[in-house]
């Protein structure tokens, strides 16, 4: 294997473990608020990190350019509909969780 | 729509982008330009109708020092917002933070509200006028510190000045 296998491993295998964190959060944080923060993370720091160990691999630049837009749109979306979703919550009078709440 | 020098170079420069975009998508086959070039120019026009061409220059050195900021954070948030989630018991502490920004109004502003919410442990919840609501995982956390820096990184991408009174 060489250095850029590796790195591309290593990459994947990290991606992987932030969108195993995001989706524990998304399953173990107690409100609404707290579960967009694990999916906004899953999109920013996973998909990126996926993103980055296969552009290390891309046969073409055309495809790299694919990669590279899919991670920018994700991550657009992602904080678009992350704060659309927390607004509404917000304006319905959904209070955040607090520290002592029941869980 | 008048047609100014600004509007054409905002047409040639948008629509050399929409042509690379094209040539991505369709993995640069010379037979889709039949297509392609009429696309690209419909594009280019309706870019120009939805957002006409503003003053704004984008600093490349600005652009790179943001990135840099962003990924840096991001990386550094993120391990410590993975560990929230995994470690055995809960101990969040969340709160809502409300900061007076500094930014013009504008896109500007939504793009640090979006930043913010990529940035791992603050969400963005509410932007009125130049009012931003954060919801932050970490209470103790220098939430005001951050969203300073991140809005002193997108002023020197955007080249735009920031009020501070």
């Amino acid at each position: 294997m060489t250095i850029a296998d590796w790195a591309s491993l290593v990459l994947l295998v990290a991606g992987a473990a932030f969108f195993f964190a995001g989706t524990v959060g998304l399953l173990r944080f107690p409100d609404v608020y707290t579960r967009l923060h694990a999916l906004a993370k899953a999109d920013n720091l996973g998909l990126g990190l996926v993103v980055f160990g296969l552009l290390l691999k891309a046969p073409s630049a055309a495809l790299a350019i694919k990669l590279l837009l899919v991670w920018l749109l994700a991550l657009a979306a992602s904080a678009t509909v992350g704060f659309l979703i927390a607004r509404r919550a917000r304006r319905h009078g959904i209070e955040p969780w607090r520290a002592g709440d029941a869980e | 729509m008048k047609i100014t020098l600004a509007a054409v170079r905002a047409f040639l420069w948008r629509g050399t982008l929409f042509a690379l975009l094209w040539w991505a998508l369709t993995d640069g086959r010379p037979g889709s330009w039949a297509v392609g070039s009429v696309a690209v120019a419909f594009a280019s026009a309706a870019s120009l109708r939805l957002l006409p061409p503003v003053p704004t220059h984008v600093s490349r050195i600005g652009l790179l020092r943001f990135l840099v900021f962003f990924v840096h954070q991001s990386l550094r948030g993120g391990v410590q917002v993975a560990w929230f989630a995994l470690r055995p018991r809960l101990a969040l502490s969340p709160a809502i933070h409300e900061v007076g920004l500094r930014l013009p109004a504008g896109i500007s502003r939504v793009l640090l509200a979006n930043t913010m919410s990529l940035l791992p442990g603050t969400l963005s919840v509410e932007l009125q006028g130049d009012r931003l609501c954060l919801h932050v995982l970490d209470a103790s956390a220098p939430t005001e510190t951050e969203v300073r820096t991140a809005e002193t990184r997108l002023a020197q991408m955007l080249g735009l000045t920031l009020d501070t009174r």
